[in-house]
């Protein structure tokens, strides 16, 4: 089986970890493992990325570094944050001479002690950008292929109109990560016509949840998230399909206070990309992690499960 | 010995301020190989000009050093003066004082130290100075017009009126470019093909003008006054010569492309004239879309055509012509639709540009001047505007104004005001630009009587819902987002340079900027002439312009063609590359360096030569010369090493 170097993050291992298992049991039924990195740290996304100085760049660039002397040339995460920051880490070492030397310097001088990892300045190879990172999206339309997905699935989502939302750091800055149109992107479309289900346009799949205003201001987050909750539902999605755990946070929990802010906002479940994957490669139901939901996405199982009796099984 | 005389020049304070005038024209004073130096207020005031003469003449001067402003401005003037005095001009020389010295200084004592240098090192290249006669080369008066658009077609005119035969060559089937595309220009809302049109049949019929449209330059050789030009005559395959320009023929043909005319909004056959006062009024087979081409079958254009003037088997022509010199007026295209993701990248359908909005305006076009919508042909009525889509955005589009927008939106929301009475359009903007004769009155009528809502602020997203078109746009001076469900949105795209014209530019070596727009020779003095000589340029090419802009630059350039033509031979400046043929070892390093072609080698006597009249004087060839066989004229190496003894000091 193909081993790729997998980083999980913080989110995906603490309040997002259901989110985390049908990703490694989809992929194991795709044919390659997601192992994940030995050791790791936070990617770096709390010291706010924008901001151009060289403190946000050594945790990312020390993780990258680290896969890149273990032999790997491929880091995948499952996390729009993490892809982020540490494909905006690497395309800055990439490019930027000062940042790379900076940041080299700075790693080499403090180099973590860890007993049972002995290393010394001498050691130390500068990170020159030599790893790829890869979106889970980006690395099941790239290297494992939509249409091999489309081919291996074992349930048709047939019937499901799902609508998907794609956030704003899995594709911006357009220059830096490249992944798909910032404007117009189609991956998460692909990706789901792949699983057989159909997709659902509505203007709101690129505008803002509120991110971490959802911390400090998060009747702004509710109000933003009403807004795509209310288009999508109204656009007859079953559910909204999101890659980023914190606009599934943002846009499944925050549906409490929408209820009582915004009354009459019709409630609609929120998916994971990997729990749609999940469904669709046929992982059992109770390792989707669909009873962490705070809407519940029943309906939408039975929905998905309906087309399976319907003849969808291979 | 050379006797020398310089003169330093105060520019009144302007040098004076910084540089101590009265110290350099002691220190120069000093050095034994000037025989004369004094300082004067205003050098190149009359007083200044008669001082040199007279000093040329009580001082038996051989040699002149003006010390001023840069050689760019006055050159000229002192080199007159001083072949009014009987000197030869090329034995006198400018010292940059100001603009490479107190302008950019402060200090007055350093500033007034590196004056000396610099005059002193014009004094020793000035000691060495031949003198030199301007090279004189014949003038074939007979111009070409490259592009048929507005621009073309004044310049055409303009030359041909003046009595010089011109070749307007044009890549369409038709001359007429955009403007025959108007519907009513701003601001005097007066038809548009009602004034291009007389001047498209002026040019058809014009006895010194030679037309040839569906045509393509392939090559220029040559220089000013004697180019060579071979263009490709694309088959049309059609005998233009018998057609009789009927129309029976396009009537009958089974194919349908979206019209380029009419922006897509209709349709036309495979072989086509693209609209009825096309000239010349005769047809052409688009041979990718014809059913004959592709399958080898149909040919109904054939049987129907009475005079038989069909040609499948017609080929592409290269012809030659020459001339002496060249208008390039290659005119514009828009930013395409599917550039702008945001705004729908083209595929929704009631999102269109300018130019079909033009169209759909238009008496002569696909709805006869009813404003209908694309989807279902319904009557908008409620129609967004959005300007600067694509311009002022650097990050992602043009980063310059398309400066003709402003102008045709408020036209546009005008004309549709005056269409659709119970109608309602937006225009969003960035800033309303009117810098224009009648302009700023035209934007107030549309603004305050004709009912047209501004929004100041960007568009962010555009998108379909049913049968509308939502717009999501802020409102900055009310500080909201405002949410318009439009029938209809029109886009003023970015104008952005022809396309091919890059490939042009290459073939007739001519520059273009970094938003591939041709360059002038000077953004002020000269925008009517290539830095390249012999070429000039009119109309969107060199920039984005409206029509009264564009007829006033070609009428320029027909002048500068004009005046070039008024005289038999030109004059051209001699401070060009010259070879030492006993040194010259022909290893043609110098004939790949040049950017003019103005190095050859000769086969018989084994070197390279310079040709004179296309030589720019650049130096690329001296400096690359591995024996030093080549020289400029009056900068030699010598000189230049003379040059640089004096501005160190010559300790």
């Amino acid at each position: 089986m193909t081993r790729v170097a997998y980083y999980p993050g913080c989110a995906l291992k603490e309040r997002s970890a259901h989110l985390e298992r049908p990703a490694l049991g989809a992929a194991e039924k795709l044919g390659f493992e997601l192992d994940e990195l030995d050791s790791w740290t936070c990617c770096g996304a709390v010291p706010p990325p924008s901001e151009e100085r060289i403190m946000n760049l050594v945790a990312p660039i020390r993780i990258l570094k680290d896969v890149r002397d273990t032999g790997d040339e491929v880091l995948v995460t499952i996390c729009d944050f993490c892809y982020n920051s540490l494909k905006r880490a690497n395309h800055r070492v990439s490019t930027s001479d000062l940042d790379r030397k900076r940041v080299n310097a700075f790693l080499r001088e403090n180099q973590p002690k860890r007993d049972y990892l002995p290393s010394t300045e001498e050691d130390y190879r500068d990170y020159l950008g030599e790893v790829q990172v890869m979106h889970l999206l980006e690395y099941l339309r790239d290297v494992v292929g939509f249409e091999e997905i489309a081919q291996s699935r074992s349930t048709e989502l047939s019937g499901l109109r799902l609508a998907p939302y794609y956030g704003c750091v899995m594709l911006r800055p357009e220059d830096e990560i490249g992944l798909d149109s910032v404007e117009n992107p189609t991956i998460i479309e692909d990706f789901l016509v792949a699983l057989g289900a159909e997709t659902v346009a509505y203007p709101y799949r690129t505008v803002c949840c509120g991110s971490y205003l959802s911390v400090s201001f998060p009747e702004s987050s509710a109000r933003l998230c009403s807004n795509i909750i209310s288009s999508a539902a109204e656009k007859g999605a079953d559910a909204i399909v999101v890659s980023c755990p914190l606009c599934f946070y943002n846009l499944d929990s925050r549906q409490k206070m929408i209820s009582e802010l915004y009354p009459g906002t019709k409630s609609i479940p929120i998916l994971y990309f990997t729990q749609v994957l999940g469904m669709a490669m046929d992982l059992d139901i109770s390792d989707l992690g669909f009873d962490k939901h705070y809407v519940d996405p029943e309906p939408v199982v039975e929905k998905a499960l309906g087309s399976l009796k319907g003849g969808g099984s291979r | 010995m050379k006797r020398i005389g310089v003169f330093v020049c105060h520019c009144g304070i302007n040098i004076a301020n910084t540089v101590d005038v009265d110290r350099v024209v002691e220190e120069l004073r000093k050095d034994p190989r000037i025989t004369h130096a004094q300082s004067y207020i205003y050098m190149c005031s009359d007083p200044g000009q008669e001082l040199v003469r007279d000093t040329i003449k009580n001082e038996k001067l051989d040699a002149v050093v003006v010390a001023a402003c840069s050689p760019s401005l006055h050159e000229l003037t002192f080199r007159q003066a001083s072949a009014e005095a009987g000197l030869n001009p090329y034995q006198c020389e400018i010292a940059n004082i100001r603009e490479q010295c107190s302008w950019v200084h402060e200090d007055r004592e350093r500033a007034t130290a590196k004056a000396v240098k610099i005059i002193k090192s014009i004094v020793a290249k000035t000691y060495l100075n031949e003198s030199l006669e301007p090279i004189r080369v014949p003038i074939n008066r007979r111009a070409m017009v490259i592009g048929g658009g507005i621009a073309g077609i004044q310049a055409s005119l303009d030359i041909a009126n003046s009595g010089y035969e011109v070749v307007l060559v044009e890549r369409e089937p038709s001359i007429g470019g955009h403007m025959a595309q108007l519907s009513e220009t701003f601001p005097t809302l007066d038809c548009s093909q009602c004034i291009l049109t007389p001047k498209m049949v002026e040019v058809g019929k014009h006895p010194r003008i030679k037309l040839m449209t569906y045509s393509e330059v392939e090559e220029v050789s040559g220089y000013v006054g004697n180019f060579t030009v071979k263009i490709r005559r694309k088959a049309p395959s059609v005998d233009w010569a018998t057609c009789t320009g009927c129309g029976e023929c396009m009537e009958k043909c089974p194919v349908k492309v979206p019209s380029e005319f009419n922006r897509g909004l209709d349709d036309r056959g495979a072989i086509y004239v693209p609209f009825p006062q096309a000239v010349p009024n005769k047809p052409v087979i688009d041979r990718d879309n014809c059913v004959y081409y592709r399958t080898g079958k149909c040919k109904l254009c054939e049987s129907t055509c009475e005079v038989g003037s069909i040609r499948f088997d017609q080929e592409d022509e290269i012809v030659e012509e020459e001339v002496g010199a060249i208008v390039v007026a290659t005119g514009y295209e828009t930013l395409p639709l599917q550039r702008i993701a945001e705004y729908g990248g083209g595929e929704v359908p009631d999102v269109i540009d300018g130019l079909a909005f033009e169209r759909l305006l238009s008496a002569s076009g696909p709805t006869v001047g009813e404003v209908r919508r694309p989807s279902d042909g319904k009557v908008p009525k409620e129609v967004v505007f959005v300007q600067c889509a694509g311009s002022r955005d650097p990050e992602r589009y043009q980063p310059y104004c398309s400066r003709i927008c402003c102008m045709y939106t408020t036209k546009h929301a005008m004309l549709y005001k005056h269409r659709v009475h119970d109608g309602q359009p937006y225009i969003f903007y960035i800033d309303v630009r009117t810098g224009g004769k009648g302009y700023e009155e035209f934007y107030h009528r549309a603004e305050e009587e004709e009912g047209v809502v501004y929004l100041k602020g960007k568009v962010a997203s555009i998108f379909r819902d049913g049968d509308q078109t939502v717009v999501w746009g802020t409102d900055s001076l009310a500080g909201r987002n405002v949410e318009i469900r439009a029938d209809l949105v029109v886009l003023a795209t970015a104008v952005v340079p022809g396309t091919g014209v890059q490939d042009l530019a290459k073939k007739l070596k001519i520059q273009t900027g970094e938003n591939g727009f041709l360059n002038e020779a000077h953004p002020k003095l000269r925008p009517v002439e290539s830095i390249t000589a012999g070429f000039y340029l009119a109309g969107c090419g060199q920039s984005p312009r409206d029509i009264p802009d564009t007829v006033a630059q070609a009428s320029g350039a027909a002048s500068k063609v004009t005046a070039l033509f008024s005289k038999d031979e030109m004059e051209q400046d001699p401070m060009i590359a010259a070879v030492d043929e006993d040194v010259c070892g022909g290893c043609r390093v110098c004939i790949s360096v040049c950017p003019y072609d103005a190095r050859e080698y000769d086969e018989e006597e084994e070197i390279a030569v310079v040709n004179e009249a296309l030589c720019e004087g650049c130096g690329a060839c001296v400096a690359a010369c591995p024996c030093g066989a080549t020289q400029q004229s009056n900068l030699t190496d010598r000189q230049i090493l003379e040059m640089i003894t004096a501005s160190l000091g010559e300790e």
